[in-house]
């Protein structure tokens, strides 16, 4: 008897096929996929469907099993229900006896590719009464009996049957990518399973999948995804019916009972299928790390052949519910064994050792997670943050913060205080967590690994970049620190990702056969066309002054892009020097070379073939913040001329720019650079470059009134700690051995006498305050002045610290 | 039985369920990774600000908080007895940030290779 009568075109067993008016088009509708399925008989299929209809059936008879595994998994049986039912209602009366089903399960769990399912199988087949029905040829490819019958609503006992075990397990066995698998019956609380709860949980095994598949329709949903049940961790119960239609799931039952069939228990016992991932009692959900190979691999110590990608398990943190201590390694070797295959980029992460020998790896690695478990697990609470996979300086800053929030709370609370309490309250909560195991840890991993896979890069360093930057800046801080302090250093552990190898996709559009054209199909790389964009360039004659101003500040701003996009192409190079081979060295340097020269280039404005002739574009670009910025990092990348040049062109138009940087106030940021190259320069160059701070003239006129230039200079912090820097270094050229040329000089002394008098005169509230003082002004001053004004001059700029 | 299944064997499910996410994302992912362990402020779409302890990220920004508070004036009296929570990242309109734990520069530089990266 079939549920779907209409649609059933024979019984299995020995029936006949209808024959009749609608056996007669049941049997055209069935010959078509007949004649498709068999290749051997397309010659021999006649033309004419509808007359050799009956024929073809009939002498496809004994063939008619043929296809059986194709079509239903060899999972189908035609099933009387109503048998089913009174059988199982039976055996509703007479619990089971709770320790067999324990002990039995124990063994079993681990069983992932389900050894007993034939033991199943033949306890199943002592329940079924009635095997008039069966096709023998059936129950032997068969290997569960589910019966999927939906005589609509729930009925409890339907599925308490047979229908039971119909676990699809995920195909990680059997090198598919990892699909559906949770497919439990709804089955209705029964006041007899509350003994259960905790065995409920510990089992569920995954039967094994052997052929085909499943799904017609969508899933059925006796009760609603995400209910939670009613008693206790009853999660078994939140569960999806993936095919309505019977016949369709090849579902074998995995042994879990070492009691037939027909002994006492309970039917709802008989729901639950071991589950090979759940040890005894449920996870707490605690955020203890799902210890995927990789994690392990890192937990081995780190750096092993620079297998780890801490960056790239961020995510797993999500995970929950992660074996135990008690973690089988035979489960783990199996499973570890699927995630590799599937994803060929996972590979890299293996690197040597090919993912088809992952037992020595593995080997060691049962034992780690083990103590490691044991050390996170009195750490653990609700959402402690995973940090296993973070940068080492990450880490230590999460948890100095931990300690410190516990430390808070202990002092405040006294005793072990709210968390400690939360605590134990949150733990018990998790032990009666109605939503634990909803999925299978191979399911989790299953998700994990999806996720984990796009997080794969090909060059962590640039996906990554901030974070890895940001922590190695962290490290370098805190090693100037420690450098500073204590003497040992504590061990650098560094942060390495694995990198994986790129795979060039060449992007093929969709293509269907038979079509006239391409027909479009939007995806995720390939996204409809919204909108036509033209770029159109705008004609000169139409532009106004406004316009073209506002144009050339743009245009300033592209430039500053453009050079920015160098230097941090410059920046990079000390990395890639030494990940690079030996001979791609030079090539490097030229590069470098190269792109240095094509800043300097952007940064004054000089287009090539062209003398530089003005300061316009290197203005331009000082007066935009980030320019300033920019030009503070280019500074130590330039050779020693071409860092004077920027120096001098600054200090030459420096009123200008300190009007400009009102706002901003960065050029200070200019002032560590400035004064590094200042240390080399040679003498004629301090001068030159105190002519300009003042802009005088090469030849001194008469002097002025009030140096306005200088004014504006002195009045500004930067121009002021600049002017200090530069006579800092005249004085320390002065102070040398060979100073004398210093000395001699005219203009030098004539400028002294220039800044000095500017200095005296200017009031003292005017004067900007400086960055730093050098110490070395004061004898500098009492070069040039007398002891007066150099008595003036000490108390005005504050020369000497201290008591006088 | 004789029941033909006419489309086949069906592939149970795609290989990856979910799109993945921009690449533009990759930035603030990478950023947000740097701030797991500090306190933040987040603020949804539907005008709720929650101040937790930034717990985990994920590539979709999606935001773990724990130990939560709803930082206005406590309108929100269901979120009172919710220690920790999950946010889905399309729900976010800001993240408040303690402005010590950025580094700007560095900021700025990895926005600037992205944009390059983004041009190739």
């Amino acid at each position: 008897m079939c549920p779907d009568g209409d649609a059933c075109v024979a019984r299995g067993g020995g029936s006949e096929p209808e024959r009749g008016p609608r056996g007669a088009s049941l049997a055209v509708g069935v010959s078509a996929p007949l004649t498709m399925f068999r290749y051997q008989s397309l010659e021999d299929c006649p033309p004419d469907e509808d007359e050799d209809a009956f024929q073809t059936l009939g002498e496809e008879d004994e063939d008619i099993d043929q296809f059986n595994d194709d079509t239903f998994g060899a999972g189908a049986i035609d099933d009387d229900w109503q048998e089913a039912h009174e059988r199982l209602a039976e055996l509703e009366d007479k619990p089971a006896t709770a320790r067999e089903l324990e002990d039995g399960t124990v063994s079993d769990e681990m069983d992932l590719l389900g050894h007993h399912e034939e033991n199943l199988a033949e306890r199943l087949s002592k329940l079924v009464i009635d095997n008039e029905l069966e096709d023998p040829a059936i129950m032997q490819a068969v290997q569960t009996q589910p019966s999927m019958l939906q005589p609509g609503g729930l009925n409890s006992s339907i599925w308490d049957g047979s229908a039971v075990l119909r676990r699809i397990r995920g195909p990680l066995l059997t090198q598919e990518m990892p699909a559906v698998s949770v497919l439990e019956y709804a089955l209705p609380q029964k006041p007899s399973q509350t003994q259960e709860d905790e065995r409920d949980l510990s089992e569920r095994a995954l039967p094994r999948r052997s052929s085909s598949p499943v799904i017609g329709s969508p899933p059925v949903r006796a009760v609603p995804i995400g209910t939670p049940p009613k008693q206790g961790a009853m999660a078994n119960f939140n569960q999806q019916i993936l095919c309505p239609k019977p016949v369709h799931i090849r579902a074998p039952m995995q042994q879990r009972y070492p009691a037939p069939y027909g002994e006492r228990m309970s039917p709802n016992q008989l729901c639950n299928v071991p589950n090979s991932s759940l040890l005894g009692h449920p996870f707490p959900p605690s955020v203890t790390p799902v210890f995927t190979h990789l994690q392990r691999a890192q937990l081995l110590g780190g750096a092993q052949a620079g297998r780890m990608s801490p960056s790239q398990f961020a995510r797993v943190s999500g995970l929950v519910g992660s074996p135990l201590a008690s973690m089988n390694p035979k489960l783990l070797q199996g499973r570890v064994g699927q995630m590799v295959s599937p994803a060929s980029g996972f590979r890299a992460f293996f690197g040597g050792p090919p993912p088809s020998a992952p037992t020595p790896s593995q080997q060691q690695h049962p034992p780690c997670p083990g103590s490691h478990l044991q050390n996170l697990r009195p750490h653990s609470q609700m959402f402690r943050p995973d940090t296993t996979h973070l940068h080492p300086q990450h880490r230590r800053l999460l948890h100095q913060r931990q300690q410190q929030n516990r430390n808070q709370h202990r002092s405040l609370n006294g005793s072990a205080g709210d968390r400690g309490g939360h605590r134990t309250c949150h733990q018990e909560q998790l032990r009666k967590d109605p939503y634990a195991n909803l999925m299978l840890q191979r399911e989790k991993d299953w998700v994990s690994k999806i996720q984990m896979m796009q997080l794969q890069s090909t060059d962590p360093y640039l996906d990554d970049f901030y974070y890895q930057n940001y922590f190695q800046k962290l490290e370098k801080v805190s090693a100037a620190e420690e450098m500073h302090g204590d003497g040992p250093k504590k061990e650098r552990t560094k942060l390495i990702t694995p990198q994986v190898a790129k795979l060039e996709h060449a992007y093929k559009p969709v293509q269907f056969e038979g079509s006239l054209g391409k027909l479009t199909v939007s995806s995720v790389n390939n996204p409809r066309k919204m909108i036509d964009a033209v770029v159109t360039s705008r004609s000169e004659d139409d532009e106004t002054t406004e316009k073209q101003v506002r144009d050339k500040r743009r245009q300033t701003l592209v430039t500053i892009e453009k050079t920015y996009s160098l230097l941090l192409d410059v920046e990079d190079y000390e990395r890639r020097y030494l990940l690079s081979l030996e001979g791609q060295r030079p090539t490097l340097m030229e590069e470098r070379k190269q792109k240095i020269c094509d800043m300097y280039d952007n940064l004054r404005g000089k287009m090539p073939g062209q003398e530089r002739l003005s300061d316009d574009h290197f203005v331009q670009i000082m007066c935009i913040r980030k320019g300033k910025r920019m030009v503070a990092r280019i500074l130590p990348f330039l050779s020693p001329e071409q860092a004077t040049d920027i120096l001098m062109a600054t200090a030459r138009n420096l009123p200008f720019l300190i009007k400009k940087d009102a706002q901003d106030e960065v050029l200070p940021c200019l002032l560590r650079p400035f004064s590094l190259v200042l240390y080399h320069l040679p003498s004629e160059t301090v001068t030159s470059l105190l002519q300009q701070l003042a802009n005088l003239p090469q030849s001194a006129t008469a002097p002025a009134p009030a140096n306005l230039h200088l004014a504006a200079v002195l009045q500004n912090k930067f121009g002021l700690s600049l002017l200090y820097l530069v006579l800092s270094r005249g004085e320390e050229l002065q102070s040398s051995h060979d100073a004398t040329e210093l000395m001699q000089d005219n203009q030098w002394t004539e400028l002294m006498f220039t800044a000095t008098r500017e200095l005296l005169r200017i009031p003292q509230a005017a004067l900007a305050k400086p960055v730093s003082t050098p110490s070395n002004l004061l004898s500098l001053f009492s070069r040039y002045v007398d002891q007066q004004k150099l008595n003036v001059l000490e108390t005005k700029l504050q020369l000497v610290q201290g008591i006088r | 039985g004789r029941i033909f299944c006419p489309w086949g064997r069906i592939s149970p499910l795609p290989s990856s369920p979910s799109p993945p996410p921009p690449v533009s994302w990759q930035l603030f992912y990478s950023f947000f990774k740097s701030l797991v362990g500090k306190d933040v402020v987040v603020e949804l779409k539907n005008d709720l600000s929650i101040c937790g302890t930034l717990h985990s990220v994920d590539q979709y920004l999606n935001i773990k908080l724990t130990d939560i508070s709803v930082t206005d004036p406590e309108k929100y009296p269901h979120m009172l007895s919710v220690k920790n929570c999950f946010i889905r990242g399309s729900v976010v309109r800001y993240v408040q940030l303690p402005a010590d734990e950025v580094d700007t520069q560095l900021l700025q530089d990895a926005a600037r290779k992205e944009a390059l990266q983004q041009k190739q």
